[in-house]
């Protein structure tokens, strides 16, 4: 519970990360996004997750196009755009530095103390 | 038989039950206002709308037209609260009202604003098991409902007492109704959750410092101080509750607001009231009496597994919990009656129908035989059970 709430905001920032990375893998909508994250640390709703692919969106990281569905209406088919693709290699990057900065720290200090 | 409403989601028309529809308009309403300022507010709230139609559509089928309150309820729990850290517009402060209510089911919404509307104590009618009493103590704070289950249940076999406490407050707790009031029952979490999310983030830092006397000091301040703040939020809200609680005795519905009243019923029931709560006690005293003398409430054997002392509190639970709805009552007809507005003209009214009460029992037991007979074995009977509670007393 206790990391449950410390995280909460490493979490939410760390949800655009996500999305980027399941959208640069293949075309997807909102439901397959959902189902990805369902059963992660990340798991979210649809009222957080439309707000946030449509400020991705006006920043041009992502772009969606009409399809139509077998059952229903249309869905909004979610991709990429090359700025988005930027924007997720310079995070993917960070995160890579992020990591390896948390795992050695915690190794430094304990010889440290010894 | 509930009324029905017919929506248009996006084009296509769909059959919602009444206080379906009531929170969907309240969940849409929170969201419209929490995207306030958002250039794709629009867009937005289109695709919700969608998404909310897709999710009714694999509701209905052939034989089934028509989508119930509840499955109104799981759809919005499922969608989640709507949370937009993207734009910070001029109607992000202001758009918190009635945002909690989406935040019901789902996790919990970090960004509600603080005071919005105090948390309330209800009972919960949306999965409970027997009253609604577990599910609503879970809402309120904000723990999970089978956690407070096995608590009432390990109580209840151990003691007996849990389920005595359960049905006095199964009297006490009213059913959360509309959509506003099972929102208030999860409700801003500004209280009972607001101490326990504090106790966990706040303490903790503090402790670590413990080593220094000075910051120990300062911290042991800081936390009484802040208890005390706790301690008096929390009895503003009982007391709060406990009023509300009294309103909704004459108001059946509480949405109406709890204004000056014009209710003419008072000046009957408020007497009628207390003849019942005195009826009741002079029945407690003697089925108090009748136990301990006899071991057993008017003849009546309880069951051997239950000790003796236990059986005098448990008739004294029970009296309680009769009585207070009573009283609650009798304060509830009337704003200046109660102990805190005390009115001397209700109080002369009230005097003056108890004299007329004890004056028509009077003249009733004169002219009548039958309860003139009643009255005469009643008192033999109490003499009789005071004499055995005397020999019983002796053998101590």
């Amino acid at each position: 519970m206790i990391i449950n709430d410390n995280f909460s905001a490493i979490r939410k920032g760390l949800l655009e990360f996500l999305v980027l990375k399941i959208v640069a893998a293949d075309k997807v909508y909102v439901a397959d996004i959902l189902s990805q994250l369902s059963g992660t640390e990340f798991a979210t709703q649809e009222g957080t997750l439309y707000p946030l692919l449509s400020k991705m969106r006006r920043e041009e990281l992502v772009d969606y196009e009409w399809k139509e569905s077998e059952a229903g209406p249309p869905r909004k088919y979610y991709k990429l755009t090359a700025k988005g693709r930027e924007q997720l290699r310079e995070t993917d990057d960070y995160w890579q530095k992020i990591s390896e900065t948390v795992k050695q720290l915690g190794q430094g200090a304990s010889k440290s103390t010894n | 038989m509930n009324k029905v409403i017919i929506i248009n989601l996006n084009g296509i028309a769909y059959q919602l039950e009444e206080d379906g529809y009531e929170a969907l308009r309240a969940y849409l309403d929170s969201a419209a206002r929490r995207l306030e300022g958002n250039p794709d507010k629009g867009e937005i709230i289109a695709d919700i709308e969608q998404s909310i139609a897709d999710k009714f559509r694999s509701v209905l089928g052939a034989n089934k037209t028509v989508v119930v309150t509840r499955e109104v309820q799981d759809v919005i729990a499922e969608m989640g609260p709507v949370q937009d850290d993207s734009f910070r517009g001029p109607g992000a402060a202001a758009g918190a009202p009635g945002a909690s209510f989406a935040g019901a089911a789902g996790p919990a919404p970090a960004a509600a604003a603080p005071g919005v509307k105090a948390k309330r104590l209800y009972r919960l009618r949306e999965g409970a098991k027997i009253g609604g009493v577990c599910n609503g103590l879970a809402a309120y704070f904000g723990t999970d409902v089978t956690l407070i289950r096995i608590l009432f249940a390990i109580v209840g076999i151990s003691f007996g007492a849990g389920i005595l406490l359960y049905i006095a407050l199964m009297v006490i707790i009213p059913w959360a109704n509309t959509p506003a009031e099972v929102a208030d029952a999860h409700g801003d979490p500004s209280t009972a959750e607001d101490i326990i999310r504090r106790a966990k983030e706040g303490y903790y830092s503090g402790m670590k410092t413990f080593n220094d006397p000075a910051n120990y000091r300062q911290w042991k301040r800081k936390v009484r101080q802040e208890w005390r703040q706790h301690r008096r939020d929390l009895r503003d809200a009982w007391r709060r509750n406990k009023h509300d609680w009294n309103w909704s005795w004459h108001w059946p519905h509480h949405d109406q607001p709890p204004g000056q009243p014009h209710v003419y019923g008072w000046w009957f029931a408020m007497p009628f009231a207390g003849l019942l709560s005195a009826l009741l006690t002079v029945l407690f005293i003697l089925a108090l009496l009748s136990l301990v003398t006899t071991h057993a409430i008017f003849g009546f054997y309880l069951p051997y597994a239950i000790p003796f002392w236990l059986q005098i509190v448990g008739l004294i639970m029970i009296f309680n919990a009769f009585k207070w709805p009573l009283r609650a009552m009798r304060y509830g007809f009337h704003p200046g009656v109660g102990p805190a507005h005390w009115n001397p003209f209700i109080a002369l009214w009230h005097t003056i129908a108890w004299i007329g009460f004890l004056i028509f029992a009077v003249w009733l037991l004169h002219h009548n035989s039958h309860a003139h007979q009643a009255l005469d074995a009643a008192g033999d009977q109490v003499h009789d059970w005071i004499h055995q509670f005397k020999n019983w007393w002796d053998r101590q």
